[in-house]
């Protein structure tokens, strides 16, 4: 049975309730645009769209996507992230739909086909067998699934060992091959954040954005692409 | 959860459909708030804690704290 890495650490009610301060504090808060900005693009239009997040956490994308107009189903193994997630929901101006949900990547609580799209942020680092997961996002989609990965190769690498859980790395070549199995075709891949997430985290923000801007224009070139330490995949079912 | 919801949710395990039992409401009517959710072919209960539904299959309950 496929599982996740961290899930104690994860779930603990203070990390839940510092997880957003923390991560998307000062660069932090480059990043959050930046994830944001691509899970709109790959997605767009969102209006009306049956749209599933796997390991939504507290809520970043689903709030935003409801409040797009989408018809949203967030799920998480964490009961304390998904509670930060309702009472952001509940502030919320949605235009669509919002419910989350307790569950199981591995064993989703869903009937075959009934998502137009299914996201997993930040969630395959933690995977010990993305095909099982991919496979099973897949029997819920009917057509989009939509996620991202670490890359191999990348400055991540070399902080990983900050993080409590080490985090799993993937090539190019072997998220093409997870692709080919589970009967999925590649829409449109993006590379981004040549500097790893760790560094972004600790700059105070007028330091980050000067930094970002640089990484734009440096990962724009082909020469650097395998040095991106992020990749947005976007996928459609075959 | 709204009660709707549950026309989507299945079983974890055989992926069959839910019924609702000893639902409680929020004051708007249209939560869920606590309740179980009970499959209609294995039997298996799940809870609905906080307005949050908890689908995690029996095996992954005890090794995963609230």
């Amino acid at each position: 049975m496929p599982s996740v890495k961290g899930q104690e650490w994860y779930q603990a009610d203070d990390v839940a309730e510092e997880y957003d301060d923390k991560r998307f504090s000062r660069g932090g808060q480059l990043i959050d645009r930046r994830e944001k900005e691509a899970v709109l693009e790959a997605i767009t239009p969102v209006e009306d769209r049956r749209i599933l997040e796997i390991a939504c956490g507290t809520g970043r994308f689903t709030v935003m996507l409801a409040e797009a107009g989408a018809d949203v189903v967030g799920l998480d193994i964490s009961a304390a992230m998904l509670q930060q997630g309702r009472s952001k929901s509940q502030n919320a101006e949605l235009s669509g739909t919002l419910e989350f949900l307790r569950g199981d990547a591995g064993r989703l609580p869903f009937p075959d086909d009934h998502f137009d799209t299914v996201i997993a942020m930040r969630f395959f680092h933690l995977a010990d067998d993305p095909e099982a997961f991919l496979r099973e996002m897949r029997r819920v989609s009917r057509e989009q699934i939509v996620f991202d990965t670490f890359n191999r190769f990348s400055a991540r690498s070399v902080y990983n060992w900050a993080l409590p859980m080490g985090s799993r790395l993937y090539s190019k070549s072997e998220v093409s091959t997870l692709l080919a199995k589970t009967d999925l075709t590649l829409v449109d891949v993006e590379d981004d954040f040549l500097v790893p997430y760790g560094a972004y985290r600790s700059i105070p923000n007028s330091l980050a954005s000067p930094i970002r801007t640089l990484d734009t224009v440096v990962g724009g070139t082909p020469i650097t692409d395998h040095f991106a330490s992020v990749s947005y995949w976007n996928t459609r079912l075959r | 959860m709204k009660e709707s919801l549950l026309e989507i949710l299945r079983c974890p395990l055989d992926k069959s459909e839910l019924e609702l039992e000893d639902a409680e409401y929020a004051d708007d009517g249209e939560e869920v708030v606590s309740g179980t959710l009970v499959c209609t072919e294995c039997g298996e209960e799940y809870p609905i804690e906080d307005g949050i539904p908890n689908l995690l299959p029996p095996d992954m309950r005890e090794e995963t704290p609230a």
